[in-house]
């Protein structure tokens, strides 16, 4: 269906092509995933399949398309789309209409289909992205997962062969992606569309495609079955994929001869019968379940190990008494609406590091826009660092609160990155060396050091996320609010934004992160709130939350893999929950030897 | 800009071109007197057209309240404006008073009837106009543009424009809360002040704009956009009995209208 041959293609304005003699042919029937980090050619490789390169994007294009026997560079774009239907990233720039219906009709309205026909189609193509009896429902109304569905849905009213998806789930919650991935199943086969999936994450993916295509650098690295790719974790690494956190414990079972290669799990329930097997053959004291006091004897091993990694992810600090936040029943709601948040209480001390996770539209950016008063309470108070958010403007809390949204393109307005650092400060009233020495120090620990004088919006988005960050911490925030700070970063921009998180958690700053990412959360976080329906349901560290199947589930929410795993071995662990592969290698005997 | 109405009045139900015929009808009448008796009985019948659509009041009274200062003015203007040699009847020339010593710049009876019957109209197209826009969803309008001939772009447009203003009014928001969250202060002295401080704001807003809508033509092309010239129409309007009886009545309206003024001579000043 899909044939590339020595496809080569350069940018206007580029010096170094962006994808590089790609050949590739895929058959009919087939779901095959495109993985890759940022900036290794996946969207401009599925630009190509419809031809909107070369057509409405120029630059120099080499080499030969052909989609189902076409040229695509010899047939327009709008004609190709019969064919073969591309999903944006973006679902608010894809959808057209202003009611569902009017969009979904959109593309075969084009082609001039008639109109009894079009309505089935609309009802066909709705119930397949389970968005039935939306038909009238204003698609400004929609929610995020919504949006990204009617898009699909908006694609396959085409009734094209072949649906090629660009990264579709990168910002949706896990009951988005997840409903996006069952969609995709479905289609596959109800209708045997030949799929492409464009993506980041790999742990929903692995049993659902047949294929996978693996983009470095514009060039094609790898290709073949999921499974194989995945055990293979020195190449994940070397092209910026995230590894499955079951498989890294098995590569070190793998690295010290225990297993073969083809015996790294790749799921929860492998991963517990190797961790069984190997238990009393090579286990730190077999059979014996390990207590709570071995864990710890181990964790200061760990610390040893991992400097801040570990430290005090059971207890919070308790040296600095301040508390950062003081929330007394907050309730808030938007003009006239029910209230988005109803009796929070809440204190946070100083130096902590929280996560607030939930389904979107819980209610989680709405408290933490409270935090630097954006958001004022309808009733009850917010104490931040002793300033109560009502008498103390935006402006003035900006100097002890630092708010990084999710899209760093809403703030950047400078034409070089140095000046856009500097905006802040002027607002704080610096001026002359002070504000030039700040910046300099920011640039210098967030790695931008190199793009001091270039235009923001010619860095990739992973740069311009991390320019978002650098301009809220010459402020020296005492308290530092992130809103998602890795979505649609790959793995590699994920680690580097975390770590200097972590960098400056353990310099002192208190950390509140809204994330989706429970690898992240359960990793990183000492403290998780989860929040449902505007109020708190949870609050406590990260191994208590992971452990309470039953409020995830009506949060919809799931605990990580390793989480779920040790929830698995619950006879051998007794009541603890691991969060890293790490800690399960812990129990074993070489384990003890790393690093010697 | 007032939305659809949602309803099944008479009103929604009949078809665009109707519709239009009966707002062209309505604005002829209203220019054909001047007497503000007339107008009144005009904007009356306005009023009762309203108030079977059920339309929501409050928004009739957003819209009213902005124009008080021009209500006034021009009735001032228009009264002392309008000379007696304007007027055909010899009560209207009568003059009040003059605003200046030496008989100059009178105020005219006329001109103050005149101004109270520009302002009645005025009340009575807005009535009539959100009439109509209530009860008419966006997608009869781009059928009416289609049976006049406009292009399809023109109508496309016109759809795309509506459906975008929620989404940049989004993008704006959040752009004023991003950059608050750096300390921006939006009380600046002076002009140059207010404009520097607005920067932060629009150069964003302006990028994003751009970047929406590169994808967005990325986004119709997928979508078969341009294929051919035209598109399928979804709904196609017809002319129902109650449309041919409505425009009956339009018709016999405008005649009375016409004996009214031209076989009567009534409704001048």
């Amino acid at each position: 269906m899909i044939e590339l041959e020595d496809l080569t293609y350069t940018y206007p304005n580029a010096s170094e092509p962006s994808l590089k003699n790609i050949n590739l042919s895929l058959e009919k029937g087939k779901f095959v995933a495109l993985l890759g980090s940022t900036g290794a050619g996946k969207t401009t490789l599925s630009l190509c399949l419809n031809g909107l390169i070369p057509q409405l994007l120029e630059g120099k294009l080499s080499g030969r398309v052909r989609i189902a026997g076409k040229d695509v560079g010899k047939t327009a774009v709008q004609s190709l789309a019969k064919l073969l239907g591309l999903v944006l990233q973006d679902p608010e720039t894809q959808i057209i209409g202003r009611s569902v219906e009017e969009d979904t009709a959109f593309g075969p309205r084009n082609f001039l289909v008639p109109a009894k026909e079009i309505e089935q189609r609309i009802d066909q193509s709705l119930a397949t992205v389970r968005l039935t009896g939306y038909n009238q429902r204003l698609t400004e109304e929609l929610s995020g997962g919504e949006k990204q569905r009617l898009a699909i849905a908006g694609v396959l009213a085409m009734e094209p062969e072949i649906l090629v998806l660009d990264e579709p789930t990168s910002e949706l919650d896990p009951l988005g992606r997840s409903e996006i991935y069952a969609t995709l199943t479905a289609l596959r086969e109800k209708n045997n569309l030949t799929i492409l999936l464009v993506d980041h994450s790999t742990e929903e993916l692995m049993d659902k495609v047949d294929e996978v295509i693996v983009l470095n650098h514009g060039e094609l690295v790898w290709r073949g079955v999921p499974s194989d790719l995945l055990r293979n974790l020195p190449l994940l690494r070397q092209w910026g994929i995230k590894p499955l956190p079951v498989s890294e414990i098995g590569w070190e079972f793998y690295e010290k001869g225990w297993i073969s290669l083809a015996e790294i799990p790749l799921d929860i329930p492998a991963a517990e019968g190797l961790i069984r097997e190997l238990l009393p053959l090579y286990g730190n004291r077999p059979g014996i379940p390990l207590e709570g006091v071995k864990y710890l004897e181990k964790s200061q091993h760990e610390v040893q190990q991992h400097g801040e990694n570990l430290r005090s992810k059971r207890e919070p600090r308790l040296s600095e008494k301040v508390l950062a936040v003081e929330i007394k029943d907050l309730t808030y709601r938007y003009n006239s609406g029910s209230p988005a948040l109803r009796g929070i209480n809440l204190t946070i001390d100083s130096g902590e590091f929280l996560a607030l996770i939930g389904q979107n539209g819980a209610g989680k950016t709405t408290l933490a826009k409270h935090f630097n008063g954006l958001l004022q309470p309808t009733s009850g108070e917010v104490i931040i660092e002793g300033m109560n958010t009502l008498k103390v403007d935006t402006s003035e809390l900006a100097k002890t609160v630092g708010y990084v949204f999710q899209n760093p393109d809403h703030q950047i307005f400078s034409a070089t990155v140095e000046k856009e650092l500097e905006f802040g400060l002027k607002n704080a009233g610096y001026r002359g060396s002070e504000m030039k020495k700040r910046v300099a120090e920011v640039l210098e620990y967030t790695g931008l050091e190199p793009y001091r004088s270039v235009h923001p919006f010619s860095l990739g988005k992973g740069e311009r996320q991390m320019i978002a960050v650098a301009s809220i911490l010459v402020l020296k925030p005492k308290l530092l609010i992130i809103d998602e700070p890795t979505t649609g970063s790959d793995w590699t921009g994920v680690q580097t934004m975390m770590a200097l998180i972590e960098k400056l958690h353990s310099a002192g700053t208190t950390i509140i992160m809204i994330s989706h990412d429970m690898d992240l959360v359960a990793q990183y976080a000492k403290r998780v709130i989860v929040m449902k329906d505007g109020e708190i349901s949870l609050d406590g560290t990260p191994q208590e939350i992971f452990s309470n199947e039953e409020v995830l589930r009506e949060s919809f929410l799931a605990a990580p893999q390793l989480c779920k795993l040790s929830l698995q071995l619950k006879d051998v662990l007794g009541p603890q929950i691991f969060v890293e592969a790490s800690e399960f290698l812990g129990m074993f005997e070489s384990g003890e030897q790393r690093g010697c | 800009m007032l939305e659809y109405l949602p309803g099944d009045t008479l009103i929604h139900r009949l078809d665009v071109r109707t519709k239009m015929l009966g707002f062209i009808g309505f604005i002829i009448i209203s220019f054909l007197f001047q007497d503000p008796l007339f107008q009144l009985g005009i904007l009356l019948s306005a009023g009762l057209l309203a108030l079977w659509i059920k339309i929501p009041l409050r928004k009739i009274w957003g819209m009213m309240i902005p124009l008080i200062p021009i209500i006034i003015s021009i009735i001032l203007i228009t009264g002392f404006t309008f000379a007696p040699e304007r007027f055909e009847r010899v009560s209207s020339q009568a003059i009040l008073f003059y605003a200046l010593p030496g008989e100059r710049i009178g105020a005219t009876v006329g001109g103050f009837l005149m101004g109270t019957t520009f302002i009645l109209r005025l009340i009575s197209m807005m009535i009539v106009s959100s009439v109509l826009t209530l009860t008419t969803s966006l997608e009869d309008f781009t059928q009416f543009f289609q049976k006049m001939k406009v292009p399809a772009e023109v109508s496309m447009m016109l759809t795309m424009a509506i459906r975008f203003i929620p989404t940049l009014d989004k993008k704006r928001r959040q752009i004023l809360e991003a950059q608050k969250a750096r300390g921006t202060k939006f009380k600046e002295k002076g002009i140059i002040g207010s404009i520097g401080s607005y920067l932060p704001i629009m150069i964003p807003l302006f990028i994003n704009s751009i970047m929406m809508a590169n994808s967005l033509s990325m986004a119709m092309l997928n979508r078969g956009y341009g294929l051919t010239r035209t598109w399928t129409t979804m709904r196609q309007i017809t002319f129902n009995s109650r449309d041919y009886w409505t425009m009956a009545f339009i018709g016999l309206g405008l005649g009375l209208a016409f004996y009214i003024r031209f076989g009567l001579q009534l409704g001048v000043l």
